[in-house]
């Protein structure tokens, strides 16, 4: 009896600090976080051409994000969304400048938030950047930046643009995109339509499929959507990686059953006479919509290249 | 709980000859109503169409963007005028506006693209111009609630922009009495389906005797932080205008989804789909949704028109 109340007090100890160790690990990332997003803030002129910043900046994480975005932050939780910075400039006759820092916490969500709204990159900062009538979106390793003055100036322009390079070199190091996004055939790939996620909802955004989550995508998957040139309508093609095979199998059953009841080893046509297939690999699901033909929707599927190196 | 109908793009495909998704589509064909929760659509009653007023003028924005005062007024008059058939705009509010009553004109601040002062002021104006004192006019949009104007009202005028929206898929005019109850946060599930019900509380329920669908800079797509992107803005310099909310939002919409096949190059849904406003029609029965009841009068500047 001793020996086992002297067992027990030592497994105690143990599960103790094993406790506070990794309490320790989640408030030092949770504190690297803030440091890294601190660093950025730093890098900020507290002056740029007349435009002052605002007072500190606002910081929020998945607790508060919607009190800063009402009804559009589900977008960016969806995507591992974990602090925000946002900073204000202003000028005398109270325009503003608004700069959005968000930490999504890897490359990858970074990446597919960006590439949810783009739709052409322009290169001018971080890993991939898109600047329209006022607003600058650009993403790089973990981040996700956002930069609105509107309406736009040619004079804001050049502030926004300035800003936003300066933050892009203060992130030290550039980040990977998904694995998945390398299994796309080139052939008549058009770039700016690359869609990476892992909610339904925003495959349906970019092409509505069906009001519920027929293929099973969820946050344990990585799905990547995109668009291919063909004679006329463009051919849309979705990679979805699973993590496992039981799970890719049924979101295969519950496609064929919910979308191609009527399929033939995988394919059918549509009444609008366009050709929808899927192809069930592993651990991945692969379906190639509006399709000219069957043999177009076949050489699709066959042109994805074999799985990725290990994912996220 | 009644299990959500599925409904996949194929059968979008097979109902309709353009393959076209959507709100649009929920709109333009009526068996598409008997897919809603609330069941078949329910039967035509009336014979008389709504009416609905669009009306356009290039001269409506100055070279900032920002709406030109008397244009504004020239516009809603014009509207008001050929919906209410009378041949001036001060007769024409008399028609649906008393000196007794005490007016809520229910407006929009939301920061990039608000209502506007100039309409709000353009309304007043009108208002009063109807017999209404000053001092029973009130214009708010989030404190409608504890606004005293707003607590005695016998009228209200409901005025907003049209613009995609986050949790409704477009901000509409049912949509902009959301401030009249004290939980909107309990209206978001399913694409806000039940908006409509608002406008069967009793501090609102027929009430409403003017909408103006702001469609100036109407924005078809939502994506930033702030719920605003301005490469998804475009000046459309107009107005619509009628009795029947359902019947103008509706004709928004059309517009809204029309500006998104030209932008994207094809069919993109509205995410969430603007599902309140179909439900409006047959589920709360506010107005019309279906465009063959709804009789539209085109005025002004024609270009790049869409519907």
């Amino acid at each position: 009896m001793k020996q086992k109340t002297v067992i027990n007090a030592s497994a105690r100890r143990k599960s103790f600090r094993l406790v506070l160790c990794l309490a320790l690990i989640i408030f030092s990332a949770g504190v690297a976080m803030s440091q890294s997003l601190e660093k950025l803030y730093s890098v900020l002129p507290s002056e740029v051409s007349g435009w002052k910043k605002a007072a500190p900046p606002e910081t929020y994480d998945k607790g508060n994000l919607y009190d800063y975005i009402d009804g559009g932050a589900e977008l960016y939780i969806s995507y591992n969304f974990q602090k925000l910075l946002a900073v204000r400039y202003k000028v005398a006759d109270e325009e503003e400048i608004v700069i959005d820092i968000f930490d999504m916490g890897n490359s990858f969500d970074a990446y597919g938030l960006f590439s949810h709204g783009r739709e052409r990159e322009d290169g001018i900062a971080g890993q991939g950047s898109e600047y329209n009538a006022g607003l600058l979106t650009f993403w790089k390793d973990r981040y996700y930046v956002s930069i609105l003055a509107y309406p736009e100036t040619e004079g804001k322009k050049e502030i926004v643009i300035g800003l936003g390079r300066r933050l892009a070199d203060a992130v030290p190091k550039e980040g990977e995109v998904p694995p998945v996004i390398g299994l796309l055939p080139q052939p008549n790939l058009i770039p700016e339509s690359v869609r990476y996620f892992h909610h339904y909802i925003w495959l349906n955004s970019h092409f509505f499929m069906a009001n519920e989550n027929i293929l099973l995508i969820d946050d344990e998957t990585q799905a990547v959507l995109a668009k291919y040139k063909t004679d006329d309508k463009p051919l849309h093609l979705l990679i979805a990686l699973y993590p496992d095979r039981t799970k890719a199998r049924k979101a295969e059953q519950s496609f064929l059953q919910n979308y191609l009841p009527d399929a033939r080893e995988g394919m059918a046509q549509l009444p609008d006479g366009r050709w929808t297939g899927c192809r069930l690999e592993g651990e991945r699901l692969s379906v190639v919509f509006n399709a000219p033909s069957r043999e177009a929707a076949v050489s699709y599927l066959e042109m994805i290249k074999p799985d990725p190196s290990p994912t996220t | 709980m009644k299990k959500k109908k599925m409904i996949t793009r194929r059968e979008f495909i097979k109902r309709t000859s353009l393959a076209a998704v959507g709100g649009a589509v929920f709109l333009t064909k009526p068996e598409w109503a008997a897919l809603s929760p609330a069941g078949p659509a329910r039967v035509a009653q009336e014979a008389k169409k709504s009416k609905v007023v669009l009306v356009r003028n290039k001269d409506v924005l100055n070279e900032q963007g920002r709406p030109v005062a008397e244009v504004v007024l020239d516009m809603l008059d014009t509207a008001v005028k050929e919906l209410t058939g009378q041949p001036d705009a001060v007769a024409s509010w008399k028609t649906f506006i008393k000196p007794d009553d005490i007016v809520g004109i229910k407006t929009n601040v939301w920061t990039y693209i608000p209502t506007t002062a100039e309409v709000e002021n353009a309304l007043k104006k009108r208002v009063m111009d109807a017999g209404v004192k000053e001092a029973n006019i009130g214009i708010d949009d989030r404190g409608v609630l504890r606004h005293p104007a707003f607590q005695k009202a016998t009228a209200l005028i409901n005025a907003r922009p049209m613009r995609a929206h986050h949790w409704s898929g477009v901000g509409t005019l049912i949509k902009n009495y959301i401030m009249f109850i004290p939980d909107p946060e309990n209206y978001h599930g399913d694409s806000c389906a039940s908006l409509g019900s608002i406008w069967e509380k009793p501090h609102v329920k027929g009430k409403t005797r003017l909408n103006v669908l702001g469609m100036l800079t109407p924005q078809f797509h939502v994506l930033g932080p702030h719920s605003f992107n301005p490469k998804y803005v475009w000046s459309y310099y107009g107005f619509l205008v009628g009795f029947d909310p359902v019947a103008v939002d509706a004709t928004g919409l059309r517009i809204i989804q029309a500006k998104r096949q030209e932008f994207f190059g094809e069919d993109r849904p509205l995410s969430p789909p603007a599902k309140h406003i179909l439900t409006a029609d047959t589920q709360y029965h506010l107005g019309t949704a279906d465009p063959n009841k709804i009789e539209l009068v085109k005025i002004g500047y024609d270009q790049d028109i869409f519907i």
